[in-house]
């Protein structure tokens, strides 16, 4: 009788705990950015099509997160920064194409028809890129950086995320790649990246909080990140570097696995339409900042419009992405 | 031969179970089959679904799932600089830790239970104050601290050199230990109130001086609790990762931990080398735990027989405010000066502006504290899931333990060391397990209740967790009950059900609270799980908080963070006050007169 009153009593509290949190609803995404919840809203607003927004932590956690899923994905639509990801996990039958019927009527600028790769892997909803990220107060205007190459006066303070963590880092190192040669480029890191504890941080946020209140006086981070932190009243300017800035495509990948397409075209047609735009400029945190790609639809007055995007090789990222997260983890992560 | 008289347990009627021993046998046996089927759902199989990648490294391969065995990621420990660096770092930086928290937190269990110092009550609360305080909040509060432009830099109390040496191992050592020193309060100061003074005051009346007393009765009589104490703190460092992640990672030290969040944060995953690392970290606990077996193979202590005497204050005399100023020293370092940053950053604008008076404002507090807001809301089911998950751990760790009794030491040292070992995974391979299991396996993904995606497995995934804490504080205290009660009673003809009732969880009913108080908190600021099982619907409040501190809104999660620490210590405080209360009218298991003195000394038999 001992035993069964003690396992009654868990079993009872299970049942009436466990039964609450369970959803029907139409859409899930997956997703590590700001503005999803205020689109998502717009969107259930506005179709009453009902989305659960899943929210698990930074892009490396949400990706961790459908690869452990693996073959049974949960989500119907993830929507991160970075590219290659997206083609490397449309390889892996994660993803599947998007069909021609949800892209075509998108009215994209020249540099989002641009973005949008020819697999399909993903489709485009608006972009960033990485830029060079630089206390005011430590550093005299003079001394500024301009190019990557500067940061070398700069060694040993200067503060990087480790794209083994961050969708949008490996995005910065393929394309950095991509603009300086792979050799020039390694080698050129290896003489800026000298501090290792400032060179393998895991999100954006604490790149800032080392340029900020830590030993680095400038950083290689997201430039919405920048430009928010800038608004909310800290001494950081983002400097885009004369070789070149590679744009940072946020991405919205469909499930190999959906039972939705329906809803996620609607979903798709929404977030490329004036109104989704206008939603996922309806905030003051990083994401917000974003470069829009869609045509008619001007960027917030604090980013800057006048960058010459380059465009990423998505597929030498993909192919090239174990060796060169690699590396980077021997050489800068301690 | 610490055995008082047998409690008078009288007009209780004979149990109806004792005259029915065939079904009370069949009875057992299924139950005991129950039990450790759902220790072995909720522990042992995730926990095997990742370890098997070390030999089977592509058995969750989404492209090919294969059986083919390899040995090459065990390999990858021999051969990668930064994984054994890491497994180096990870041992050292726990064994330093933990003698140095068990110290720590012993000498505050002692001048709290046995000194007669001014303002014990305060200070008996530190402990638990320092516990509340969720693990990422303290790391966030001590580079706000002791970063070049952090907030000491800004009174000049920063030395030029301190901060260099404070992200490096010393000031990871410290911070680890101020964080952890809890545990040993906890787990020693049960053994010291059960310890009791008959022993003590027998060896002085002898003419024994005081510190032999204690090197030869009182020490030896706690060592058990010393040696676990150590074992928790252990296992707790090496399944950190709040400090593993920023700290750690500040000071050039890897650890396991960052590297198995590394292994597993990206796509694809390298499962074969998670899985490898968490073997190891199961590995390095197990041989702790059974290196103490060796060192303590005769122990056989039962301290709880009915009614300890109460043991009297020691009289410090002017010393008394040396060692009061001390314990507040420690709070200070441990407590005040961590909340006051994270006041500082909840009630400040702008990082770099520091406390300049413009900078502060109360924006990030009233926007945490709408209950209108997403972050109530996520309070809110943090609140719920952390009281469900921790009455369940406890009681099925209740359930477990009390099967436990009879099949002998073997067992009971096996399943001991199998929740000191599960303390020692990170939250993070944990929830990986899960994952796999109830997302990937045939039968399991299948199933509606729990079900991956709903609150229903992040609960069951809390539970599974908090089993190995609510175990070790349960078994513990059972074990340092005299059998001499139960058989006293059993003579007398009372049922099973009846001396459990009346006699066993009365006694160690204030351990079964600490149990879940402890879980309670745990779970209210449990992470990495609530990670990987994040529910569809219902988000709980570490999320939120962790979407926050990566948004950079760091302000508003610390005011969050703030709010959350005093609904769930004001919780856990009310329960306390309830359970007192209830005991004191209830808890009649001698004359009328609560017991609170279980303990933790005799464990792992």
């Amino acid at each position: 009788m001992t035993s069964r009153v003690s396992v009654r009593l868990p079993i009872l509290a299970a049942c009436v705990g466990l039964s609450f949190g369970a959803s029907a609803a139409d859409l899930t995404v997956y997703d590590a950015l700001d503005f999803a919840p205020t689109v998502v809203k717009a969107f259930t607003a506005k179709t009453g099509i009902t989305v659960d927004v899943v929210e698990p932590g930074s892009t490396g956690e949400v990706l961790g997160k459908i690869a452990a899923e693996g073959d049974n994905p949960q989500f119907d639509i993830v929507w991160v920064d970075g590219s290659a990801v997206m083609e490397r996990m449309m390889r892996d039958h994660i993803l599947q194409a998007v069909p021609d019927d949800a892209i075509s009527s998108v009215k994209y600028t020249e540099m989002g028809k641009a973005l949008l790769p020819k697999s399909h892997s993903f489709v485009p909803t608006g972009a960033s890129t990485t830029a060079i990220e630089v206390n005011t107060k430590k550093v005299p205007a003079d001394q500024t950086p301009k190019s990557w190459a500067d940061l070398e006066k700069f060694a040993g303070k200067v503060a990087a995320k480790d794209p083994n963590l961050s969708g949008p880092a490996y995005q910065w190192l393929a394309g950095y790649f991509q603009t300086n040669g792979v050799d020039t480029g390694k080698a050129l890191l290896e003489k800026v990246l000298t501090n290792k504890a400032l060179a393998g941080l895991s999100s954006g946020g604490k790149v800032n909080k080392a340029i900020l209140t830590g030993d680095a006086v400038v950083g290689i981070n997201q430039d919405s990140g920048i430009i928010a932190k800038a608004k909310a009243g800290e001494p950081v300017v983002a400097v885009y570097p004369t070789d070149g800035s590679v744009a940072l495509p946020i991405g919205l990948g469909i499930s190999a696995k959906t039972k939705h397409m329906d809803a996620v075209k609607k979903f798709i047609a929404f977030v490329t339409s004036a109104e989704g735009q206008a939603a996922m400029q309806a905030g003051d945190d990083t994401d917000f900042f974003f470069m829009p790609i869609v045509e008619g639809v001007k960027p917030k007055v604090e980013r800057p419009a006048d960058i010459k995007f380059l465009i990423l090789d998505d597929a030498k990222a993909a192919m090239n992405e174990a060796d060169w997260k690699q590396w980077y983890k021997a050489k800068f992560v301690p | 031969m610490f055995m008082k008289p047998v409690p008078k347990v009288a007009n209780i009627p004979r149990g109806l179970f004792a005259r029915a021993i065939g079904l009370q046998t069949i009875v057992n046996i299924v139950s005991m089959t129950l039990v450790y089927l759902v220790f072995f759902l909720l522990i042992g199989l995730p926990l095997l679904l990742v370890v098997m990648q070390v030999i089977f490294p592509d058995v969750f391969n989404p492209n090919n799932p294969n059986f083919l065995m390899s040995l090459g990621p065990v390999g990858r420990i021999f051969v990668v600089p930064r994984v054994y660096l890491a497994i180096l770092h990870s041992v050292e930086l726990a064994s330093l830790v933990g003698i140095l928290a068990t110290l720590l937190g012993s000498a505050f269990a002692l001048i709290v239970q046995r000194c007669d110092i001014p303002f014990r009550k305060t200070v008996g609360i530190i402990p638990w104050i320092v516990f509340l305080t969720p693990a990422y909040l303290k790391t966030v509060a001590w580079v706000l601290l002791m970063s070049p432009g952090g907030y000491l830099a800004e009174f000049g109390l920063l030395p030029p050199l301190s901060g260099s040496l404070f992200f490096a191992f010393p000031g990871l050592t410290l911070v680890h230990a101020l964080g952890l020193f809890p545990f040993a309060t906890f787990i020693v100061g049960n053994a010291l109130r059960g310890l009791g003074s008959e022993m003590e005051d027998a060896a002085r009346l002898g003419g024994v001086p005081l510190w032999r007393v204690w090197m030869n009765i009182n020490l030896p009589l706690l060592a058990p609790a010393l040696a676990l104490s150590f074992i928790a703190i252990f296992a707790q460092v090496l399944s950190d990762f709040g400090l593993a992640s920023t700290i750690a990672r500040m000071s050039n030290f890897g650890v396991l931990t960052y590297e198995i969040y590394a292994a597993t944060s990206s796509y694809p995953i390298d499962f074969p080398l998670a899985g490898t690392q968490s073997l190891v970290l199961l590995l390095l606990v197990t041989i702790a735990v059974l290196i103490d077996r060796l060192l303590r193979r005769k122990d056989e202590l039962k301290l709880i027989s009915g009614r300890s005497r109460p043991s009297r204050d020691y009289d410090l005399g002017y010393w008394r405010y040396g060692v009061t100023a001390l314990a507040f020293l420690v709070a200070f370092l441990a407590l005040f000066l961590p909340l006051g940053a994270v006041i500082i950053r909840a009630l400040t604008r702008t990082l770099s502006d520091g406390m300049a008076l413009h900078n502060f404002t109360l924006t990030h507090l009233m926007e945490a504290g709408n209950i209108h807001s997403l972050a109530f809301a996520a309070l809110s089911n943090s609140l719920r899931y952390a009281a469900l998950a921790a009455f369940i751990s406890c009681a099925a760790a209740v359930l477990l333990a009390l099967q436990l009794e009879g099949p002998g030491k073997f067992m009971r040292a096996s399943v001991m060391s199998l929740a000191l070992a599960s303390v020692a995974i990170p939250g993070i391979v944990f929830g990986f397990g899960y994952i796999l299991m109830w997302n990937r396996l045939p039968l399991f993904k299948a199933s509606v209740f729990p079900h991956y995606g709903d609150a229903s497995l992040l609960i069951t995934g809390y539970i599974g967790v908090a089993i190995p804490y609510a175990l070790i504080v349960v078994m513990a205290s059972i074990g340092q009950l005299a059998p001499s009660l139960n058989d006293s009673a059993r003579l007398f003809g009372v049922g099973g059900f009846r001396r459990v009732m009346r006699i066993t969880l009365p006694l160690i009913g204030f351990s079964i609270l600490t149990g879940f108080i402890l879980n309670f908190i745990h779970i209210m600021f449990e992470l990495p799980v609530s990670q990987m099982l994040i529910p569809r619907t219902e988000s709980p409040a570490p999320i939120y908080i962790l979407r926050l501190l990566n948004y950079d809104k760091d302000g508003l999660a610390c005011a969050l963070s703030l709010i959350s620490m005093v609904i769930a210590g004001g919780a856990a405080l009310f329960l306390w006050l309830v359970f007192r209360w209830f005991a004191a009218r209830n808890g009649a298991a001698n004359n009328g007169k609560w017991i609170s003195t279980p303990s933790l000394a005799g464990d792992m038999r």
